[in-house]
């Protein structure tokens, strides 16, 4: 099914009881990338994750790991695989050290001066002697990085990495990673981090409620989905969306509803020069203009910026979760500190 | 045979492990120094021909392996539960799942470290229990000519082996309760309550207990329980014989590690 792809999901699907947490999801993740999988919190990330790492099985559909089919039957493909899913987990009365030393006995086999190394890599070597009961989340966080490239696997499946790092653990992880995907590795990151993805992602698939809405690399995404806003006198507006239509679309013209003065249009940024100058040559000039395509915009744009029913939101001080960005940032953050 | 070495060190390296064998050697000395030591003083009072026998050897060398069978299954069904349920709470059996590790292999090799520090435990507590019998007989003035008989000791390798047996069957009852409920607290909590329970059930069911496990492990012995473990609270109850009683612990032990592994093989691992 998939030359060329390190992972690869058809028409996976998994229900639990009556909800159905995967609906159909394709993937396509070549070899070689880092691949951000990005989704609102019960969007079925962490269900993928589990899927592809054989915790649970899958109602229908199949997934091939490194080329060949993964079912029931081949967790030996496992062993190439490093995987972290969830919060880590170790038992809390062993060191650090002697975490990775029983958990290399399972699976595929890792040796001590591996371990070592992969203690340095994570910045634990000083604190590897201590129980892990007295790590800090962040400490465990980089433990279960460490745990997952026990193997030297040649993918690597991190469900939120970046949960309790701190700014330079994040920084370390993402170089990492990033090197981790220079040498043929490939990475697949989930994550609702969506500024963290954008810098560390090669490819991004973005999932809600159970499928996948959007996959491709950054770049092309972006492009694709740019947005340039324009703010123009109220009195303006109307003529103004003429114009923009004529150079985008009239499908990728808005009017900002309540705020009539500002205009949407759907277009590459790099583009916002013709804008002002469509508008300028008929006379009208703008107090204001915003181009960008950031990740944010898009995942808000493709996914509703909600997640998915059964789990709610954070509606914020507003109250109607309308007001974008800042009440997804809410949502993040109060989604990660759960996560914690 | 790495996995099962690593399921040593774990263990060994547990709290709960030396807990557990503390507290079944400890109640084991103190109850036999303290009887010796109270001998004297107790006279002629109610239970005085009991606590001769207790101290009495060679037949303090049986009194010491029922209590390792009572008190002691109580502790096996907890640490085996603890062993378990903790590879689910803690989320660690989720982390060799993911490593590519088998399921049943993982679930099999873990109970057999169980048993293995079971075992363990099981002939230090028999012989710190033995040289207590003896501390509480000198204690008492009682003659120890008994702690060399030949006969007994001839027999005492069949009758370790048959205790330990008993021992791993109560571990894996617990070990496997733990399994159906992923969880280390419910599984310690249910095995306690089936022990207990097995007890209350000979008040109904008098002729089906001696099937139940705890009182089957206790029958391969070939007795009640001394001190401490099932069979007591005046409940009249038939035991099997020791040989029938071997292969019902057999089956219990078989019958609770399939299901351990069945359950965690076709198991959905969550968080």
């Amino acid at each position: 099914m998939t030359d060329g792809l390190a992972l690869a999901t058809r028409g996976l699907r998994k229900s639990y009881g009556t909800r159905m947490a995967l609906d159909g999801l394709d993937l396509s993740v070549p070899e070689g990338v880092v691949y951000g999988f990005l989704g609102p919190n019960g969007a079925g990330k962490t269900t993928t994750m589990r899927l592809l790492t054989g915790l649970i099985h899958p109602d229908a559909g199949s997934i091939e790991l490194l080329g060949r089919p993964f079912g029931r039957s081949d967790r030996h493909r496992l062993f190439e695989i490093g995987a972290l899913v969830e919060t880590p987990a170790f038992y809390p009365y062993l060191s650090g050290r002697a975490n990775l030393v029983e958990l290399a006995s399972s699976g595929a086999h890792a040796t001590r001066a591996r371990i070592e190394e992969l203690l340095e890599l994570v910045g634990l070597r000083d604190r590897a002697g201590d129980a892990v009961s007295r790590y800090s989340l962040g400490m465990k966080q980089r433990l279960g990085i460490a745990a997952s490239l026990l193997s030297d696997p040649t993918l690597l499946l991190l469900d939120e990495p970046a949960n309790g790092l701190d700014p330079a653990g994040i920084v370390a992880m993402r170089d990492t990673l990033r090197h981790l995907a220079s040498t043929g590795k490939t990475v697949f990151v989930s994550s609702h981090i969506l500024s963290e993805v954008q810098q560390l992602a090669d490819m991004v698939g973005i999932i809600s409620a159970g499928r996948l809405v959007r996959e491709g690399s950054i770049q092309s995404l972006l492009k694709s989905e740019g947005v340039v806003r324009v703010h123009v006198a109220a009195t303006e507006a109307l003529a103004a969306r003429d114009i923009l239509a004529a150079l985008a679309g009239a499908d990728a013209v808005e009017v900002d509803e309540p705020m009539a003065a500002w205009l949407t249009v759907r277009l590459d940024p790099k583009r916002a020069g013709e804008v002002t100058q469509a508008l300028a040559e008929r006379g009208i000039y703008l107090s204001g203009l915003e181009a960008g395509s950031d990740l944010e915009s898009l995942f808000l744009q493709l996914t509703g910026g909600a997640p998915s029913s059964h789990e709610g939101t954070f509606v914020g001080l507003g109250g109607n979760g309308s007001s974008g960005a800042n009440d997804q940032d809410a949502a993040t953050s109060a989604a990660a500190e759960e996560a914690s | 045979m790495r996995l099962f070495v690593s399921g040593l060190r774990k263990l060994s390296r547990r709290l709960a492990t030396w807990v557990t064998f503390g507290l079944l050697a400890g109640l084991l000395v103190l109850i036999l120094v303290a009887t010796g030591a109270t001998y004297e003083q107790a006279g002629d009072a109610p239970g005085a021909v009991g606590r001769r026998a207790l101290l009495t050897f060679p037949g303090a060398y049986d009194s010491v392996l029922a209590f390792i069978v009572g008190l002691g299954g109580l502790l096996a069904v907890v640490y085996g539960a603890a062993v378990a349920g903790s590879e689910w709470t803690w989320g660690t059996l989720k982390n060799a799942v993911a490593r590519g590790e088998s399921r049943s292999r993982y679930v099999i090799v873990t109970f057999a470290a169980v048993a293995a520090v079971v075992l363990v435990g099981l002939a230090v507590t028999f012989a710190i229990g033995v040289g207590s019998a003896v501390v509480g007989s000198n204690l008492a003035c009682i003659s120890t000519a008994g702690l060399s008989d030949s006969a007994t000791l001839g027999a005492l390798p069949e009758r370790l082996a048959r205790t330990g047996f008993a021992i791993v069957e109560e571990g894996a009852l617990g070990f496997a309760i733990a399994t159906l409920f992923r969880s280390q607290l419910a599984g310690i909590g249910a095995g306690i309550a089936l022990y207990f329970g097995e007890q209350f059930a000979g008040l109904f069911l008098p002729d089906i207990m001696q099937w139940l496990p705890f009182d089957a492990a206790t029958a391969v012995l070939g007795e009640q329980a001394g001190i401490g473990g099932p069979g007591g609270g005046g409940i009249e109850v038939t035991a099997l014989d020791p040989n029938t009683a071997l292969v019902v612990v057999a089956a219990w032990l078989i019958g609770a590690i399939v299901v351990s592994a069945l359950f965690t093989e076709r198991a959905e691992i969550g968080g």
